[in-house]
C-alpha cells in the first residue's frame, strides 16, 4: 500500500521502519529533515510537507506530540488529499480534539481514524504495539494492513474518538498501576522487608500485572531511564482529568495520581521514567 | 465619569448600580437585552460602541473565552476604547488569559486591570467585596475611587494576571473549606449528633470561619438554593488545576475537592449552592 507517514520521533521512526519492512511504499515527512535520514536509507521517499505526504497515497499516518500538532499536520494532509484518502492519527490526544479533527477532515472528504498505541518504544521497535482505533468500519478496514505491521492487539473500539477514550483509560490503569506498585514497595521497605521478595510473592497472585513484573523490576534495579517519560504520562493524565471535568465524572484515584505526576514534573523528574514516582514517595516519607 | 459595565448578572447588576448611585454616567451592553431592562443607564448596541464612550469599562462575565470575545472579538471593546482608557475585568478567568488580553489592549494604549472579586452576591449588594488587582499600580490608583464604590478591601497584588492568581488561591481555600465543613456535618449526623449544635460550638473556636458560618448554616438547614452556584466553583477549579499543572505544583487536596465537584455536577446540582458537597458525601 502507498502510505504517507508524518512524525519520526522515538515512536514514529521505528513504526515507519516497520511499514517499510512490511513491503509498503512509504513517504515520510518530519519537521527536522535529519530525522528522515534513517528512513530514506531504508528505502522511504521524502516528502516536503504534510500535504505532499498525503498526495497520491491511500493512507497517511501521523505520530506527533500533541493535539495542536495533529490539527496542523492534518490541515496540510487535507489540502493534499485525493478522494478516498484515509488519515490515521496514532498520537495520544484528547478524545474531544480527535473528534473535532475527524469532523474537519470529513468536511474535506477524508476519512479519519484515531488510533493511539500502547507499548512504548520497545513495542514500536518490535512491532508489538497495542492499537486502539476509533472511526468508521471502512476507514479501519483500510488502515488494518498497516496496523498489522505495527502491532499485535488491534481493536476497533468504536466511533471517532473512541480510540483516544480507550487510550485515556489505558493511562488511568497504567498511571495508578505504577503508583500502586511504587507504594507497595515503599511500604515493604519502610517495614524492613525486601521489596524484591514481596514482588516475587505477589507475582503468583491476584496482584499480578505486567506493571508489577516489568516496572516493578526496574524499580528494584533503580533503573529510571525512560521507557515512558513521566512528563508524557503527566500530559496523558491531564487529558483524563480535563475530560472528566468536562463530563462531570468523579475520578478520585486518577486525580491523586495526576497530582503525583504533576509533582514529578515540577521537581525535575519529568525526563525520567514514570517509575520515578517511587523517588517521590521516598522523598515524602523520608526514605530518600 | 462615563463608566461602562458589561455582565449584569447576580454580581454585576448590584455593582453597576453602586457606580451609578455614586454619580457616574453608566453605559451598559448585554448579549440578552432583557438583562439591561430597568437599569438607569445608556444601553449600547455593541461592546465597541460602549468602549468608545467610556473612560473606564468594567466586565464581570463567566469564562476566559467570554472575556476574550467581549474584549478582543468582532465589535469588541478593543475596537472602541480609546488610548488612555481602562478596562477593569472583575471576572474570574485564567491568569494567562488575563495577561494575553492585557497585552493585546496594551498595544492600542488601553490599560487593563484584572480585578476579580470575592464576597458573593451579598458582598456585591452590600458593596463589601474583596478586590484583588493585577496590573500597573498607577492604573489602579486612577480607578481606585470607582472600586471603592464596590468593596472595602482593595489590594494591589502585582502585575497583570496577579489578581487572577490571588483569586485562584481564594477559591482553593474556600471550596476546600466547604468540603471540610460538609465532611464534619456528615460525620456529626452519621454519629447521631445534632449538626446545628456542632456548628454552633465550632463557631466559637479555632475552626471558626466564614464558610462554616454561611455554608455550614445552609447545610444544617439543608437549604441548597444558591448562594453561589456550584457550577462556578467547578469552573474555577478547572482554572486552579490548570494553573497548578503549568507551575508543576502538586495540589493534592484541591484535586480531590475537584472530583467531588465533578460528582456534584453529574448529579445536576450545578445551579445549586456549593453546600451541595454535603449531598455528594451522602451518595457515597
Amino acid at each position: 500500500m502507498k502510505i504517507g507517514f508524518i512524525g519520526l520521533g522515538i515512536m514514529g521512526r521505528p513504526m515507519a521502519l516497520n511499514l517499510v519492512k512490511g513491503g509498503h511504499e512509504v513517504t515520510v515527512w518530519a519537521r527536522r529533515a535529519e530525522s528522515m535520514r534513517p528512513l530514506l536509507e531504508a528505502g522511504a521517499r521524502a516528502a516536503v510537507s504534510p500535504a505532499d505526504a498525503a498526495q497520491g497515497n491511500e493512507l497517511v499516518i501521523s505520530m506527533v506530540a500533541d493535539a495542536p500538532d495533529v490539527a496542523e499536520v492534518m490541515r496540510g494532509v487535507a489540502s493534499g488529499a485525493e478522494p478516498g484518502l484515509v488519515a490515521v492519527d496514532m498520537s495520544t490526544i484528547a478524545p474531544a480534539a480527535a473528534r473535532q479533527i475527524g469532523r474537519d477532515l470529513a468536511a474535506a472528504g477524508v476519512d479519519f481514524v484515531d488510533a493511539p498505541v500502547s507499548g512504548g518504544e520497545v513495542g514500536a521497535i518490535a512491532g508489538t504495539l497495542s492499537i486502539m482505533a476509533g472511526g468508521s468500519e471502512a476507514g479501519f478496514a483500510r488502515a488494518k494492513p498497516a496496523f498489522e505491521c505495527l502491532g499485535r492487539n488491534i481493536v476497533h473500539v468504536g466511533e471517532s474518538g473512541a480510540g483516544q477514550v480507550a487510550k485515556a483509560a489505558n493511562q488511568i490503569v497504567t498511571g495508578m498501576g505504577v503508583l500502586a506498585v511504587a507504594e507497595a514497595f515503599a511500604f515493604a521497605t519502610k517495614n524492613g522487608v525486601d521489596a524484591g521478595k514481596v514482588r516475587e510473592a505477589l507475582l503468583g497472585g491476584f496482584a499480578y500485572s505486567k506493571i508489577l513484573e516489568n516496572h516493578g523490576q526496574r524499580m528494584l534495579d533503580r533503573n529510571f531511564k525512560p521507557g515512558f517519560k513521566s512528563w508524557m504520562h503527566e500530559k496523558d493524565l491531564n487529558i483524563v482529568m480535563q475530560t472528566a471535568h468536562q463530563l462531570g465524572l468523579c475520578l478520585p484515584g486518577s486525580a491523586a495520581t495526576a497530582q503525583m505526576f504533576n509533582a514529578m514534573v515540577g521537581s525535575g523528574l519529568g525526563e525520567e521514567d514514570s517509575i520515578a514516582v517511587l523517588k517521590l514517595l521516598e522523598r515524602l516519607s523520608g526514605q530518600a | 465619569m462615563k463608566v461602562g459595565f458589561i455582565g449584569l448578572g447576580v454580581m454585576g447588576r448590584p455593582m453597576a448600580l453602586h457606580l451609578q448611585r455614586a454619580g457616574h454616567d453608566l453605559h451598559v451592553w448585554a448579549r440578552r437585552p432583557a438583562s439591561v431592562a430597568g437599569l438607569p443607564a445608556t444601553v449600547c448596541q455593541t461592546p465597541a460602541e460602549l468602549g468608545r464612550q467610556c473612560e473606564v469599562v468594567f466586565t464581570i462575565i463567566t469564562s476566559s473565552a467570554d472575556v476574550e470575545h467581549v474584549a478582543l472579538g468582532p465589535d469588541g471593546l478593543i475596537e472602541g476604547m480609546v488610548p488612555g482608557s481602562v478596562l477593569v475585568d472583575c471576572s474570574t478567568i485564567a491568569p494567562e488569559a488575563a495577561r494575553h488580553i492585557a497585552a493585546r489592549l496594551g498595544e492600542k494604549g488601553i490599560a487593563m486591570l484584572d480585578a476579580p472579586v470575592s464576597g458573593g452576591a451579598q458582598g456585591a449588594i452590600d458593596a463589601t467585596l474583596a478586590i484583588m488587582a493585577g496590573g500597573k499600580a498607577e492604573v489602579l490608583a486612577r480607578v481606585r475611587p470607582l472600586l471603592e464604590c464596590l468593596g472595602q478591601r482593595i489590594v494591589h497584588i502585582g502585575p497583570s494576571g496577579a489578581g487572577q492568581v490571588a483569586k485562584a488561591c481564594n477559591q482553593m481555600i474556600m471550596v476546600a473549606a466547604i468540603q471540610a465543613a460538609a465532611e464534619a456535618m456528615r460525620l456529626a449526623a452519621a454519629s447521631g449528633v445534632d449538626c446545628g449544635k456542632v456548628r454552633d460550638a465550632l463557631a466559637g473556636g479555632s475552626a471558626a470561619s466564614r464558610v462554616l458560618d454561611v455554608m455550614g448554616e445552609r447545610m444544617v438547614r439543608r437549604d441548597f438554593a444558591a448562594g453561589i452556584e456550584a457550577r462556578l466553583h467547578h469552573k474555577d477549579f478547572g482554572l486552579v488545576l490548570a494553573a497548578a499543572r503549568q507551575s508543576g505544583v502538586p495540589v493534592p487536596l484541591a484535586a480531590v475537592v475537584d472530583q467531588q465537584l465533578n460528582a456534584l455536577m453529574a448529579q445536576g446540582w450545578g445551579r445549586d449552592d456549593t453546600a451541595s458537597l454535603l449531598r455528594v458525601l451522602e451518595l457515597l
